[in-house]
């Protein structure tokens, strides 16, 4: 991996972008440290397996590229690669059906102190989730992504999604509840 | 009446405090859905993304950056086009302006006919020669064969020849990429060649 340059690491986000448009590249490695696993978990939580959600990162990276002149510094550049990786997800969904989760996808599990069954049960009951999550219509899995995961008021969401807040608050409504059809009492 | 998804989803969430839905208290359907909704949102709140190996991210990260040396520098922004693309828009305006204005001048009979210009056999219009006089275009041999081909139509003519209408040649020529301009010019200049012109 190429090391980063001592100066470029310190630099905050806009000196970062404005350094990539005069032709440092290097300074674009800093942004893709900066964000890869912010972008690279909510590529996750839309497609549920790692092979697409790496992919799909990379996408979402060289479109923020192609892009960085359109960046205002309005929002954060996190927020930024947020909403772009939101389209790449969403786009990616309408043009793939949702594949499941592979075993090799939960084998590279963080240990903590939990015991091992309990991490074992943990494991299982969130793999059932995150598969149900992935059978969802696509409008709503993204508002139930954007809520649950990341935190997006309802009023974000209608702005990503380009709906109303009541539409985003039924597609929530509804994502839950087919979730609980899906999932039956297994996890309640 | 039920509470509608929106309101159960504000109760549910806790942005609406359960004692000012008054419905709430003489529902045991609606409570049951708002207590539903807490399961699901609670079950969907534990739900771990596996974390890739620590690897993965030296691998993510070459591949970005592969991906965008093989890009090169970023493109212009989406606002800056106009800036462009507006000039060149009225620089090609007024080129086709030009064009049709000559044309529309031989198809007045009022106009004799000028002085045909060495070295094309075929009579120009004086608009014509004049574009051939200027320093920069005399030598163009390209541009001395389209124009001679285009001498003897005037306006009406091309206008019911369905010239420049999308999908023409004249409307693709019009429409070319610098590119594809150069490689128009190359194939007339060997056209002009092989007949000895």
């Amino acid at each position: 991996m190429r090391p980063v340059e001592p100066g470029l690491a310190d630099l905050d986000e806009r000196a970062l972008v404005e350094a990539c448009l005069r032709g440092q590249s290097a300074a674009f490695d800093v942004i893709v440290e900066r964000h890869r696993r912010s972008v690279y978990l909510l590529c996750y939580r839309f497609v549920s397996n790692h092979e697409d959600a790496s992919d799909l990162s990379q996408d979402v990276f060289l479109r923020a590229y192609r892009g960085l002149r359109s960046f205002r510094g309005q929002s954060s550049l996190a927020t930024w690669l947020y909403r772009i990786g939101v389209n790449v997800c969403l786009n990616r969904l309408s043009a793939k059906k949702p594949l499941s989760e592979s075993i090799a996808d939960r084998q590279f599990v963080d240990e903590t102190a939990e015991s091992a069954t309990d991490r074992l049960l943990k494991d299982e009951r969130g793999a059932r989730v995150r598969a149900a999550i992935a059978q969802l219509p696509r409008k709503q899995r993204a508002t139930l992504v954007l809520r649950m995961y990341h935190e997006m008021s309802h009023q974000e969401i209608a702005d990503v999604l380009g709906s109303s807040v009541g539409a985003v608050k039924a597609n929530f409504f509804h994502a839950l509840s087919n979730l609980k059809k899906m999932l039956g009492g297994e996890v309640l | 009446m039920h509470l509608r998804p929106d309101e159960l989803i504000d109760l549910a969430e806790g942005t609406r405090a359960e004692s000012s839905a008054a419905h709430l208290a003489e529902c045991a359907v609606c409570r049951l859905q708002v207590a539903e909704l807490k399961a699901m949102m609670s079950a969907a709140a534990d739900v771990d993304v596996p974390e890739p190996s620590p690897l993965f991210w030296d691998h993510f990260s070459a591949r970005v950056r592969q991906a965008v040396d093989a890009e090169g520098a970023p493109r212009r922004s989406f606002w800056a086009w106009p800036r462009v693309v507006i000039p060149a828009i009225s620089v090609a305006t007024a080129v086709l302006a030009v064009a049709v204005t000559l044309n529309w001048g031989r198809a007045d009979p009022g106009i004799a006919p000028l002085p045909s210009v060495a070295p094309a056999p075929v009579a120009l219009p004086v608009a014509s020669a004049d574009l051939l006089a200027d320093p920069q275009s005399a030598g163009d041999t390209a541009l001395t064969l389209v124009a001679e081909l285009s001498s003897d139509m005037d306006f009406e003519t091309a206008r019911e020849a369905g010239l420049a209408a999308r999908g023409s040649a004249e409307h693709a020529v019009t429409h070319l990429a610098g590119s594809e301009l150069r490689e128009l010019q190359r194939l007339l200049q060997e056209e002009l060649a092989r007949s000895g012109a």
